[in-house]
């Protein structure tokens, strides 16, 4: 658990997009003042006000949070959402819009950017929004020694040439091009705090939907309507939203049944029947999320080509996810970033050929193939990827003896020839820049090769951040991911879903493509109410 | 010698409290070892994929991993001694202020859960051995037995199936979340569950033995004596036979109790109570060696000192102890 909560803590920092919403960005198209446009619940019926909404999470524990730009587990996530928000909006298809605090984030040239502040935000305590409070929350990222999970991003960013130009418009130098600054700006770990925020146990004041009334690490917390949210339109709709620890979730599906919460994060896929069947709901939602079999492409024997394009070809991809996800999950081709419009979707579907893997490895002389594959209870599903797949390996003659090491993320982590990792939904380029370059936090893969076919694959990427016509960045693009799918070292078999459970008084829930459980936890909480 | 084992009641009670100290001593070595001493770096398993050197020598200083192994043990044995558990590593308090609320919460439940099995299984284990062999006796002897077969986390799930979720719907709530700042006494109905769960987990072995110790008295012959006296058979059951009886069945109580304790684990995961059991699993997890360590040696007291205090209960029923001393 700790693992996941620290992989997320990182993940979280560049849970950003690369493509896509620049354009609508750096347009600065107008209309995200109008309440909830392109992202409200939008279900039947007429929103209605009242009522304390109980959410379960599990995941949580003693060493819960609250920061507005900070998560340690996953209740924080829910935590922040409450009261906090961005100057960029992802809407439910992942796509960039600016529903958020900004009215505008443009691109005056690829190092320099202008954000334009909506007016007349308030925080929870009255107090506006101003230039002077999104200066003080790119400090306060940009400061190493604060430890924010957005602070990975903030690499290009020149926070200390950061200006005012008036009371609501700052412009941000980059140290270099990076065309992904707006998905960074939407990204839950880059809320706007007021001037002089700390977190937890000092008050937490947003500009969010539900002001913190209590907080207990490990147990709950609860969160009042705030009367003055600045979107109107009658959001947010319950009076109290309350955020309840779960160590377990046989209690969190019992406490959905018996009435004790209204929703809940993570229904286990054997349990959506049982809760259906009990007139519950599950919300399954498509993910960008992926869990890869990396194979070190230095290391023996996958230093050889061939050897990893066999064990691509071994993969049955469809028995994964059936076996693996219970079939909540999307085929996977050995690529990431599905959501991105850079995505190259026109790539042929990688799917078993156990004759072709045979041939393959018989002519890079490894007939008899012995490999040891290591992995760790880290994600869901990860201990079982690693044995499904070893089993498949047998058909073509390989034989594979899985590690299930509980102390998997020692600093043995990203030295092993063969493992299983989990990522989250991600745009291509922040990606590549988490997972596929020699500076990356987490290449397992140690990609790209350091000389020959594949070695340009860096200057490739530089290209396409200092790239802002996105077709021309779209075309870099898919270069480099046709690198990755013919010579790289992921099996990337599947995209995992999303699934959530919430008791039929619960309307405004949509299936969401965004990282954060139950459609972005109801946007907020202020998407959703009780019938 | 002689002294050692003179002095009457007082005198053992004092005996086995500084054999109880001696034995915690021994426990307070072991856990330390487990945890701190072993080969291996708690601070690298505590920190993982985050680690950094910086992190990892601030981590070190913090566990004082950085001093010699006794000076470690000795740091970490004193504090204890003066009711300083530390700081826990994944909520950065003191783990008395984290765990006090847990323990309260896991003392009601247990204690509630011994007011409620002890005399119930004493009465069934005494009623089955005054009846033997009739209808009640071999009923409540099968059932006990498929009772005690049954894991603490099948009973529970089969009481939230049947009276919170399934059969009888919202009848009892089906998880017992004792919210901060609130006791576990104020939502009454919050405790059925996890109460009835530990009673029918520690209930079936009190009552067997209750059971075999009463039919042993009953075929004694100071009890037939009792009755050819024509004393009234309520007389002889609970006047005469009962104080013998129980003499063995503290044992058992005390053991369960102990068990009560450390086993509630499963209990307070299922109904998702916040007690000493989600702390530890909790704290495992976490690698948060503070909260793992008091939490260790506050179980191990509670064992020694139910021991003692069935052995002294034992020794004040059983005359014949008694004037051994």
């Amino acid at each position: 658990m700790a693992d996941i909560s620290r992989r997320q803590l990182i993940g979280g920092a560049a849970g950003l997009v690369a493509v896509g919403g620049v354009a609508a960005a750096c347009g600065g198209s107008s209309g995200g003042t109008s309440p909830s446009a392109g992202t409200s619940g939008g279900a039947v019926g007429t929103p209605k006000r009242g009522g304390n909404f109980r959410l379960g999470v599990t995941g949580g524990g003693s060493k819960d949070i609250m920061d507005g730009q900070n998560i340690i587990t996953k209740p924080d996530q829910a935590r922040l959402v409450s009261a906090f928000e961005t100057l960029l909006l992802f809407d439910d298809n992942y796509q960039l819009t600016t529903n958020g605090l900004a009215e505008s984030v443009t691109a005056e040239n690829p190092k320099l950017y202008t954000i334009r502040l909506k007016k007349g935000i308030e925080f929870q305590n009255g107090k506006t929004l101003t230039a002077d409070d999104v200066l003080y929350s790119f400090q306060r990222i940009g400061t190493k020694a604060n430890g924010l999970t957005g602070f990975a991003a903030t690499a290009t960013m020149d926070i200390a040439a950061m200006k005012k130009i008036d009371k609501y418009t700052v412009s941000l130098p980059l140290k270099s091009a990076d065309a992904t600054v707006p998905q960074t700006l939407a990204s839950y770990t880059f809320c706007m705090v007021p001037v002089g925020y700390k977190a937890f146990p000092a008050p937490q004041i947003g500009t969010g939907a539900y002001k913190l009334k209590s907080f207990t690490p490990g147990a709950q917390s609860v969160h009042e309507r705030n009367p003055n949210y600045w979107r109107g339109g009658g959001e947010p709709y319950f009076d109290t939203v309350t955020i309840i620890d779960f160590s377990d979730p046989t209690a969190q599906v019992n406490a959905l049944i018996g009435g004790q919460i209204d929703a809940m994060t993570d229904l286990p896929p054997s349990q959506v029947q049982v809760v259906k069947s009990r007139g519950m709901n599950a919300l399954v939602s498509e993910t960008g999320g992926w869990l890869p079999l990396c194979m070190a492409i230095d290391m023996p024997p996958f230093d050889n080509v061939k050897v990893r394009q066999a064990m691509r070809l071994i993969t049955d991809r469809k028995t994964i996810i059936e076996q693996v996800l219970s079939g909540y999950g999307s085929l996977g081709n050995d690529l990431y970033g599905r959501f991105d419009p850079g995505y190259d979707s026109q790539l042929p579907q990688r799917n078993q050929d156990i004759s072709e893997a045979k041939s393959l490895l018989k002519s890079a002389g490894m007939s008899n193939l012995k490999v040891d594959l290591h992995t760790t209870p880290g994600a869901s599903g990860m201990v079982e990827l690693a044995s499904v797949f070893a089993t498949q390996a047998q058909a073509a003659g390989v034989h594979i003896t899985v590690h299930n090491d509980p102390n998997y993320y020692s600093p043995n982590y990203l030295k092993l020839a063969f493992s299983v990792d989990f990522w989250g939904t991600r745009a291509y380029l922040n990606q590549v820049q988490q997972g596929s370059l020699p500076n990356s936090p987490y290449n397992e893969t140690h990609w790209p090769p350091k000389s020959g076919l594949g070695s340009n694959f860096i200057s490739l990427y530089n290209q396409a951040l200092a790239t802002v016509d996105p077709n021309k960045r779209i075309a870099i693009e898919h270069e480099m991911q046709r690198l990755e799918y013919d010579i790289g070292g992921y099996i990337i078999p599947f995209f995992n879903d999303l699934v959530d459970g919430y008791s039929n008084k619960v309307q405004g829930l949509k299936p969401s493509k965004g990282t954060l459980n139950l459609d972005s936890f109801g946007h907020g909480f202020r998407t959703i109410w009780f019938s | 010698m002689r002294r050692l084992t003179s002095g009457g009641v007082p005198g053992f009670v004092i005996r086995r409290l500084l054999l109880g100290i001696i034995v915690l001593l021994m426990v307070s070595l072991v856990v330390f070892a487990a945890t701190q001493a072993l080969p291996g770096d708690p601070a690298l398993a505590i920190l993982g994929r985050s680690a950094t050197p910086q992190s990892l020598a601030a981590l070190r200083k913090t566990l004082h991993l950085d001093r010699p192994v006794i000076e470690q043990y000795l740091t970490w044995i004193s504090g204890l001694l003066h009711g300083n558990l530390g700081i826990s590593l994944a909520a950065q308090e003191p783990v008395t202020k984290l765990l006090a609320p847990k323990l309260v919460n896991s003392a009601v439940l247990v204690a509630v859960s011994a007011v409620v099995s002890i005399p119930l299984s004493v009465a069934i284990g005494s009623w089955a051995a005054f009846r033997r062999e009739k209808v009640f006796d071999t009923l409540s002897s099968n059932l006990l037995l498929l009772l005690a077969a049954l894991p603490e986390f099948v009973v529970a799930i089969t009481l939230v199936l049947l009276f919170a979720t399934t059969v009888f719907p919202h009848l009892l709530p089906s998880i017992s979340t004792i919210a901060p700042g609130s006791r576990p006494w104020d939502h009454l109905n919050y405790l059925v569950l996890p109460t009835l769960t530990l009673v029918i987990a520690v209930a079936p072995y009190v009552a067997r033995i209750m059971r075999a110790s009463m039919v042993e008295v009953l075929e004694s012959d100071y009890i037939e004596m009792a009755r050819l006296k024509g004393l009234p058979e309520r007389t002889v059951l609970i006047r005469h036979a009962l104080p013998n009886a129980l003499g063995p069945v503290f044992q058992v109580i005390a053991l369960n109790l102990a068990y009560l304790a450390g086993g509630i684990v499963v209990v307070e995961y299922v109904f998702n109570y916040g007690g000493i059991g989600s702390a530890l699993q909790e704290s495992v997890l976490s690698h948060d060696l503070p909260v793992v360590q008091a939490l260790a040696m506050l179980i191990a007291t509670l064992y020694v000192v139910l021991n003692l205090l069935a052995d002294v209960a034992t020794i004040v029923v059983t005359p014949r102890l008694r004037t051994k001393l």
